[in-house]
């Protein structure tokens, strides 16, 4: 009896576990984004340029936003669209900006509304998972500029998503 | 011969003072006449130190709390939304520190202020309600004002604390106060 308790109790207490964590590893979580906004920032002081940076989480949601001391003012606007373009693609802004070129397959899904095709998106991966995604604008590098520094925040993000248990595709 | 040159070499000199003082002069006017605005406004770095006081503070008790840092003109600088938070939480947080920054005080201390019955000290009444109508305001305590030299370069706002409010208002505090020394 007192051993049968136990094993009800020990499965009751995996399922409590198990059950909210498969929530919340699909999701961005506030400590994520601030890690992401600091990388951007470690970034552009490396670079001596003021950027702009929008992470969003995988529904296309605001989780930071951060306008740069002297932002231009379409520089926040456009660092959105670049993380919701990243988000919604499942791949960088200027990949899916070169792959969405005029006169190829997929020219098409440039009418979509709120993407742009403009680098200095990156998605932040979670094994196979697409989280959420970074948008920088307003570096010294340009369109390639932008990528790197987003690609920083990405990495920063993804890296406090590790030691947690991830689904795989 | 000597006394010619030195004598030319003097008045030269004197030309090139007088021309050199009427330029200085020139560009002195021309600066205290026509320059641009320069103002204080609250720096990236600042709005994370601020925010990060903020949530710190709220940690005390595990609030998750929605933040929003605007600049002098009322602008998002830094918005992050808590964990679990619905957009509407941060879009007041927002509303808070817009409160707090334009009327330059606690949004708690304005809502006195414009309280329906609000009196000044005389017992005269106030009737500032209708500033609860402007657009991006909000009543609700959570909001304070980053002031430098009596000049509101940003405010703070926060949502979501445990304790309400109130506490909305005193982490918001505390995130002024981690860059009290850079506001002297």
């Amino acid at each position: 009896m007192f051993r049968i308790s136990h094993i009800l109790m020990a499965t009751a207490a995996a399922a409590l576990l198990l059950a909210p964590q498969a929530n919340a590893q699909t999701r961005l979580s506030a400590e994520q984004a601030m890690a992401a906004a600091r990388a951007v920032q470690a970034y552009a002081k490396d670079d001596g340029s003021d950027p702009s940076t929008v992470v969003l989480d995988a529904n296309g949601d605001i989780v930071l936003q951060l306008k740069g001391n002297n932002a231009a003012p379409h520089n926040i606007g456009l660092a959105e669209r670049k993380a919701y373009t990243a988000n919604l693609f499942k791949m960088k802004s200027i990949e899916w900006r070169d792959a969405s070129m005029p006169g190829k397959d997929r020219a098409s899904e440039r009418q979509m509304p709120k993407v742009i095709p403009l680098g200095g998106g990156v998605p932040i991966m979670v094994g196979n998972e697409v989280i959420g995604a970074v948008g920088v604008s307003g570096t010294r590098g340009g369109q390639e500029g932008d990528t790197a520094g987003a690609q920083a925040g990405a990495d920063a993000a993804a890296k406090l998503a590790q030691g947690r248990p991830v689904a795989q595709n | 011969m000597e006394k010619l040159v030195r004598g030319f070499a003097l008045v030269a000199f004197g030309a090139f003072v007088v021309g050199a003082g009427y330029g200085l002069v020139q560009q002195m006017v021309k600066i205290s006449t026509l320059q641009s605005l320069s103002n204080n406004d609250i720096s990236v770095e600042q709005a994370l130190m601020v925010a990060e006081g903020a949530i710190d503070a709220c940690k005390k008790d595990n609030s998750v709390i929605s933040v929003a840092v605007v600049d002098r003109n009322g602008m998002v600088r830094f918005l992050l939304r808590g964990d679990g938070a619905s957009p509407e939480m941060a879009d007041n947080a927002r509303k808070k520190a817009y409160t707090a920054r334009t009327f330059r005080q606690n949004v708690s201390t304005w809502m006195e202020r414009t309280a329906i019955d609000a009196k000044d000290d005389k017992g005269k009444p106030i009737d500032l309600n209708g500033q609860q109508y402007l657009e991006n305001t909000l009543a609700e305590p959570g909001g304070v004002p980053i002031v430098r030299y009596a000049d509101a370069i940003g405010g703070i706002g926060v949502t979501g604390a445990k304790g309400g409010p109130m506490a909305d208002e005193a982490c918001a505090q505390a995130g002024v106060d981690a860059i009290a020394d850079q506001l002297l």
